[in-house]
């Protein structure tokens, strides 16, 4: 699905592909519990979130940087990445509408890396989750 | 409140089989169609063995081993006042149906802070996995937030 990308394709301030997701659902939530072994309550019953006052269900924050990684390695291959780091800011429920978009910061000619700054946003545009990654690409 | 004697405190190793199923089922889970996590043929005209793990494939190992609850048992943190705050990964060599993956969580740091909703706990863990042929392929950092 990447296509091949080259160091020279990419320059500082250039955008990654923008990704917006499918709205959340709550079935979606149940298959990332059995898929990721996280059967935390608060991401599957909504009686339990009411019960500690947030409200209902809540999706993993990891669901949202699987969001994220999709995102890059639709754009950079896997093998390219070097480091992905993410701060969770936001809380996602179901039916949210989750967009990722991300930019590039840096760029090295010496070791033939890029770095960009990535985030996740909900329909009201506020920040679910923050942060950044390496990818080492080629040069031809 | 986590017990603060126990910076520098590391797990056993755990240890975790990689099933070409468990790749497919997180990215599906994810709703990520990329072929080179489906497809052993598109993964090979990618230049991958096979098809290989996403980039957040390790919250797998770390949740299914039950090795995080473990941690936060042996540190005395209040399960139902964590949150995940931080999580980043780097990437050393590519993780492959049939790898067998070798972790230990290490405890590297614990901070208090106070935020706009009070008073809490930091805790740093990290995890270094190596696979079968005791090769390192990949660093995890992991940052524990307690409320109290």
């Amino acid at each position: 699905m990447a296509k091949e990308l080259f160091l020279r394709d990419v320059s500082v301030g250039d955008p990654m592909p923008t990704l917006v997701k499918e709205p959340v659902s709550k079935v979606q939530l149940v298959r990332y519990a059995g898929a990721s072994g996280d059967f935390n309550p608060l991401h599957t019953d909504p009686e339990i979130g009411k019960a500690v006052g947030i409200g209902g269900q809540i999706a993993h924050g990891m669901l949202i940087m699987g969001f994220v990684g999709q995102a890059i390695t639709n754009w950079v291959p896997k093998k390219c990445l070097k480091s992905f780091f993410i701060r969770f800011a936001g809380m996602t429920r179901p039916d949210d509408v989750i967009t990722v978009t991300g930019k590039v910061v840096d760029k090295r000619e010496d070791n033939g890396r890029i770095r960009c700054e990535v985030a996740a946003r909900n329909q009201k545009d506020e920040l679910i989750v923050a942060g950044q990654f390496e990818a080492e690409l080629p040069r031809a | 409140m986590a017990d603060r004697s126990k910076i520098g405190w590391e797990s056993s190793p755990f240890i975790w089989e990689v099933e070409r199923g468990k790749i497919r089922e997180l990215v599906q889970a994810i709703g990520d169609k990329n072929p080179v996590y489906l497809d052993r043929e598109a993964a090979k005209k990618e230049g991958y063995q096979d098809t290989p793990a996403s980039p957040t494939f390790v919250t797998v190992p770390m949740m299914w081993t039950g090795v995080l609850i473990r941690v936060i048992k042996a540190l005395k943190i209040n399960f139902s006042r964590v949150l995940h705050g931080e999580e980043g990964y780097e990437y050393l060599k590519e993780i492959y149906p049939g790898d067998v993956l070798m972790g230990k969580i290490k405890v590297t740091a614990m901070d208090e802070k106070v935020g706009k909703a009070g008073a809490m706990d930091l805790i740093r863990l990290e995890i270094l996995y190596t696979n079968q042929r005791n090769e390192p392929v990949l660093k995890a950092s992991t940052l524990i937030v307690e409320r109290k």
